[in-house]
């Protein structure tokens, strides 16, 4: 058990920032911040499992065959995931839509799969999915928080007795720069935000 | 080729193996969800009616935007339809329910499913939303284009006039069918 495998995933390894993997759900669910909770969690699920799995598999699997029995793998923990959201939450099922489905294709999991739990131990990939979902759920809700702040003048979070779960941020409820909240808007944060961790991980090494 | 066959049964048995942990999931969950979809589907009749008593419905099969129809009484007297719709979104197949009157006009209008993009189209689903589709359909068009709205409503669809107009469609559509039906 090596608790570095825990910990790379959250900066020095962060699988969007650094490994830039995951990019599709990154910019497709940023634009609130409920939206970003949501997906981090089903994606938290399916690599934990698929790690687990496929780490206590890895001596099982040929080489030659090992991509089908990834995708059977994961394609049906989303599956089962779905299900078991859409009917014990269905209002996280409901937010979630079409992004849940898409976990299946997610980079990030096929990714650890492969790079990872191919040829560790079970233990160090339930360690390393762990790491990497944390850095991708920070790594999202940051996304979504600046996204949702700038383009729409709101906090999304989840409803909670009488609090409806949407906060508003003062002048920019009235004044939204609504491109943030766009698909460009999107692209152009990612980059920006990669250029700054860039920069920092640069400053590291001088 | 023995090696090949190996291979096609480790593959076989992985795919038995997951097929068989689905088959469990679904048997555990379809029930559950079948009872979910079924009060969703009620309560949003009821949300739709005025507060007036639902008929018995009546499914459409062959138009291309009524699935379901069912009137509306009060005190045995009929005073508007509801409507099952279904509409072309930008994530496939959306499906609606809305109430009329007897001449077209829209009265209320919910959203029952759909997989739009959330943050865009997906807020179809807020409340006030319908607003600006309600009471068009008889004196007035139902707005299907972004022209047709206010300033400020056109500015809430944009990013997602795909679902804006797809929803607009199905409750025009709607809307002729009621008239065809002409209070009977």
């Amino acid at each position: 058990m090596n608790i570095k495998e825990l910990t790379k995933g959250i900066f020095k390894e962060n699988p969007v920032f650094i490994i830039v993997l995951g990019l599709c759900p990154t910019l497709g669910v940023s634009t609130q911040v409920s939206n970003a909770i949501g997906m981090s969690a089903g994606v938290f699920f399916v690599l934990l499992f698929s790690n687990i799995i496929i780490s206590a598999l890895r001596n099982f699997i040929p080489d030659s065959i090992h991509i089908p029995a990834y995708i059977v793998i994961i394609a049906s923990l989303v599956t089962i995931i779905e299900l078991f959201m859409h009917a014990f939450a269905p209002a996280v099922y409901a937010a979630l839509g079409v992004y849940l489905p898409l976990i299946v294709v997610n980079c990030i999991i096929l990714g650890r799969a492969e790079a990872f739990a191919s040829s560790n131990t079970v233990i160090d990939s339930a360690l390393d999915a762990i790491g990497m979902s944390i850095g991708f759920t920070l790594s999202l809700t940051l996304i979504a928080l600046i996204r949702e702040v700038l383009g729409a003048g709101t906090i999304t979070l989840f409803p909670i007795g009488s609090f409806d779960g949407v906060l508003e941020v003062p002048w920019l409820i009235d004044n939204p720069f609504r491109v943030v909240a766009l698909a460009p808007g999107a692209l152009l944060l990612m980059g920006f935000l990669k250029a700054f961790f860039d920069w920092k991980a640069m400053r590291k090494v001088d | 080729m023995k090696k090949n066959i190996k291979y096609a049964l480790i593959l076989l048995s992985i795919c038995a193996i997951s097929t068989a942990a689905l088959a469990l999931t679904n048997s555990i969950t379809a029930p559950v969800i079948e009872v979910q979809e079924e009060e969703n589907r009620l309560a949003a009749l009821k949300a739709v009616s005025m507060g007036y008593e639902i008929g018995v419905q009546e499914d459409i099969v062959g138009d291309r935007s009524v699935t379901f129809v069912t009137d509306l009484k009060d005190g045995g007297q009929t005073v508007g339809y509801i409507l099952g719709l279904k509409g072309a979104g930008y994530g496939g197949e959306m499906a609606l329910v809305a109430s009329y009157k007897p001449d077209g006009e829209i009265l209320r209008v919910q959203l029952l499913s759909h997989n739009e993009t959330p943050g865009l189209g997906k807020k179809a689903e807020n409340a006030g939303y319908m607003a600006k589709y309600e009471g068009t359909g008889a004196g007035s068009e139902v707005p299907t284009n972004k022209n047709m709205l206010s300033a400020s409503d056109a500015q809430a669809v944009s990013g997602s006039t795909v679902t804006f107009a797809a929803i607009g469609k199905a409750l025009e559509a709607g809307s002729r069918y009621v008239n065809e039906l002409g209070g009977k």
